[in-house]
């Protein structure tokens, strides 16, 4: 079959195409017009609340402005080189990737794991157990931080004094005052909060796999290992790679357990971009503290979707080499 | 019947319902707004005093039987996020009749964007001349001649060592007599911090504090303490302070007594002295923990003793401005720039009359009286301020605490045409930096001081050029008064 057949092929399908398809895109949309009609409040919404505020907040990157009254102030790329030259900035940013290299990789093996021992079918109470596992999603997590932020913190002392008497801590710990902890339990929580969405993913995952092939392994001679390296890896391979640029998406997103466990405290020791760009928009907690500045705001907004703009774009590279390897091997 | 007709059916059906539910509210709604109560008669007023609020409550009962057919409405805005509200109030063009004046932008800004309504029409001179001589002061509650605020606060000493009786009896620091040890000077501080934290067996620290909500606790700290040690500027705990006016400049890096405390600071948590959850605590928890006797310090303003007085809680002590010597070196200075601008009348308030009876009667002696016998601060009218009128003891003592409190410097009077400069708060500022000492992250202090120091010189440079490139006469060296000391009153005189 020459190379000229194939395109002429797929140009030309096999069965005839539904009238409505044959005709004009205005006819197309009619036939489709409920299905617009639904789709139109989440377009406008997204328009009015995601696409618009990016490009306006562009503009307010060249002007120095504390979001009262009209920008005034021009300032060119000053924005820019201030927040380029800003230490909390790069500290800030240090600390986003650490959270989301290190919150995803353990993630996903903890959920892989668990939705292995729930997809069992021999497991009692497998119904209970996905629930449990997954309430913590479902909990906003300014609630689990602020619940967290009295039982370590304002509650915290004497179990901090319990664990330090019985040895289990080389004295009495402040989990979220320590730079030397604070971001390391906010990490933990992230992981367990979270944990739920990865779950079912893998578990919708693994429910896709068809039992005949764990069969045929088995009378092979598989071990349950094998079964697992040879089909359950390969078979999750397409919903894994979802699930990957999903987490890294939502850890770099990372905002409301850090403002409510340590506002980015101690001295910037678990400082996000997110609560960065919040705080230089929005001034101190106090109001006062620091005066908010929306220009200096959008120049990090700005920086820190370029830099995303790039891992993703680097994530997206890496994958395809991947895949591109794995099919060269495979022929 | 085909889906698409059920649907469209259905939709108009929704439509009509809907329309029909809104006339419906419309109407009952339209029933309320005409009721005797109606807005009309209501001003709205807006403040983020919380645990002031009995005394709010208490004036608009007053005032509302004092004014038959005027109510008001009030709303008590959270203070972290009042600036904003009263910015977007204003933006959509629907403020409050009344409001307490935000920090931010400044007052001047506030009267250029057209915000406050001029009281030149009732604030007459008879007016004014209730209030102590200096209340009104262009550049802080008058522009261009026209008055915009009064005060209702006077100035207290702005920051006290707590002293928790129970926790020093129950250790032994006591006097002969059996009355608590009160310690005044640095070395008794430590000695009592020590002595807390060795002999409670575990059951109190010496100090604790509650550093999480960022409201800048640990300037507190410092401000207190470097004050009597000769600092007179102290630490910067709202923007515009902190700076020695000596030399017109802060004097972080220059003044041994800020390396000097943040040393002894750094020493007390690694002997122990400190609650170990400070860092993390809220203010509000720390505020608990002390009156259950967590720790035996604490360092706070006035505003702690509303809540503990509720709670029966009055078995403590105060003492003001702590020192390396028996004499202070330096005291607290009085604000009449930042007290002077409390509450304003909206210029877009309909109301605008009964709008101003209100403030005036919110800054009225008898008002000013009340604020004080509530214990929520020092009135602006000193006959108010009589420590033998007051039950509570701890509240008596901080009331007596105004003897020292000195007349200082005020760059504004001496050239009112600094009112529009408004130099940038730096990030991260003292309260950061002390934060990052105490939990040894910056580990360069002296380094980290002179660097902070600069910088906000630099950022008020900025802002005076800025004002002079519109054409007013202002320098940096109007911050600079060479004759000043800082033990004795000082009485700006006018360019």
């Amino acid at each position: 079959m020459s190379l000229l057949d194939t395109r002429e092929r797929r140009r030309t399908p096999a069965t005839a195409p539904p009238v409505a398809a044959r005709n004009g895109l205005w006819q197309r949309i009619r036939a489709a017009k409920w299905s617009y009609v639904y789709l139109a409040p989440m377009a406008v919404l997204l328009l009015a609340f995601v696409i618009y505020p990016i490009f306006a907040s562009f503009g307010y990157t060249f002007y120095r402005w504390n979001g009262i009254g009209s920008p005034g102030e021009y300032v060119g790329l000053d924005n820019f080189r201030q927040i380029l030259h800003d230490g909390i900035f790069w500290g800030a940013v240090k600390h986003t990737f650490l959270y989301a290299f290190v919150l995803v990789p353990v993630q996903l093996l903890l959920a892989l794991a668990l939705a292995l021992v729930l997809n069992n079918p021999k497991l009692k109470f497998a119904l209970f157990f996905r629930t449990v596992y997954f309430i913590p999603v479902v909990t906003s997590a300014a609630v689990v931080g602020v619940v967290i932020q009295l039982m370590l913190a304002n509650f915290g002392d004497s179990a901090g004094s319990l664990l330090a008497k019985t040895g289990v801590t080389n004295g009495h710990i402040d989990w979220l005052g320590d730079p030397n902890t604070a971001l390391a339990v906010i990490i933990a929580i992230g992981i367990w909060h979270t944990l739920g969405y990865n779950l079912v993913y893998f578990l919708a995952g693994l429910q896709t796999i068809p039992a005949e092939l764990y069969e045929a392994a088995k009378l092979d001679g598989c071990g349950p290992v094998q079964s697992f390296f040879r089909i359950t890896i390969p078979m999750l391979r397409q919903v894994g790679v979802v699930i990957v640029v999903l987490a890294f998406i939502g850890s770099f997103q990372v905002f409301d357990l850090v403002q409510v466990l340590t506002g980015g405290g101690p001295y910037f020791a678990t400082e996000v971009v997110n609560t960065y760009i919040y705080h230089l928009a929005f001034g101190g907690a106090a109001g006062a503290a620091a005066q908010p500045d929306i220009g200096l705001a959008s120049a990090a907004s700005f920086l820190y979707g370029l830099l995303l703009i790039l891992f993703s774009a680097l994530q997206v590279l890496a994958l395809r080499r991947i895949s591109r390897r794995r099919t060269a091997a495979n022929q | 019947m085909t889906s698409s007709n059920v649907s469209r059916r259905s939709l108009l059906r929704t439509a009509a319902l809907g329309a029909g539910t809104m006339a419906l509210g419309g109407g009952l709604s339209a029933c309320g707004s005409g009721s005797p109560s109606s807005s009309a008669d209501t001003l709205t007023y807006w403040d983020w005093y919380v645990t002031q609020a009995p005394w709010v409550d208490k004036e608009i009962e007053l005032f509302e039987k004092a004014h038959s057919g005027v109510g008001v409405k009030k709303t008590t805005q959270q203070n972290a996020k009042y600036p904003d509200l009263v910015a977007l109030a204003n933006r959509s063009g629907n403020p409050p009749d009344v409001f307490m004046i935000p920090q931010v932008p400044s007052v001047a800004e506030q009267v250029a964007k057209g915000w406050l309504h001029p009281l030149d029409e009732w604030a007459t001179p008879k007016w004014q001349s209730r209030f102590p001589e200096g209340t009104f002061l262009e550049g802080a509650n008058v522009f261009d001649g026209k008055v915009y605020s009064a005060p209702l606060k006077g100035s207290g000493a702005q920051l006290q060592l707590y002293i928790h009786h129970g926790v020093f009896t129950s250790v032994g620091l006591t006097n002969p007599d059996g009355s608590v040890k009160i310690p005044r000077t640095w070395d008794e501080v430590t000695s009592a911090a020590q002595t807390i934290t060795k002999k409670s067996g575990g059951k109190s620290y010496g100090f604790g504090f509650g550093n999480a909500d960022g409201i800048g606790v640990l300037a507190w700290w410092l401000d207190l303490f470097v004050r009597g040690a000769g600092a007179p500027g102290g630490a910067p705990t709202a923007p515009g302070t902190g700076m020695d006016y000596r030399v017109g400049k802060w004097t972080f890096g220059t003044d041994r007594a800020y390396a000097d405390f943040l040393e002894l600071f750094v020493e007390w948590k690694k002997r122990g002295f400190f609650h170990p959850n400070s860092v993390s605590l809220s203010d509000e928890a720390a505020r608990a923990f002390f009156e259950r006797g967590k720790f035996g310090m604490t360092v706070g303003g006035v505003w702690n003793q509303p809540e503990w007085t509720q709670h029966k809680f009055t078995d403590y002590s105060l003492v003001t401005l702590p020192s390396p010597t028996a004499t202070p070196k330096g005291y607290w200075y009085a604000d009449p720039v930042g007290n002077g601008a409390f509450a304003a009348v909206s210029a877009k308030s309909k109301k605008a009359h009964e709008a101003f009876q209100w403030l005036d009667a919110l800054t009225s002696p008898a008002a000013g009286r009340r604020w004080v016998q509530d214990l929520n601060g020092v009135s602006v009218y000193p006959e108010g301020n009589d420590p033998d009128g007051i039950d509570s003891k701890p509240f008596a003592a901080f009331v007596g605490m105004t003897e020292q409190v000195l007349r200082g410097p005020v760059p504004l009077v001496r050239n009112p045409e600094l009112a529009g400069v408004a130099p940038s708060v730096p990030k991260p500022d003292i309260s950061d930096v002390v934060a990052g000492v105490y939990t040894g992250q910056i580990k360069d202090v002296q380094g980290a001081l002179s660097s902070l120091a600069d910088k906000k010189f630099q950022l008020l440079s900025d802002a005076v050029a800025a004002v002079a490139k519109k054409g007013k006469k202002v320098s940096t060296s109007d911050y600079v008064f060479t004759d000043w000391d800082p033990t004795k009153p000082y009485t700006t005189k006018k360019a």
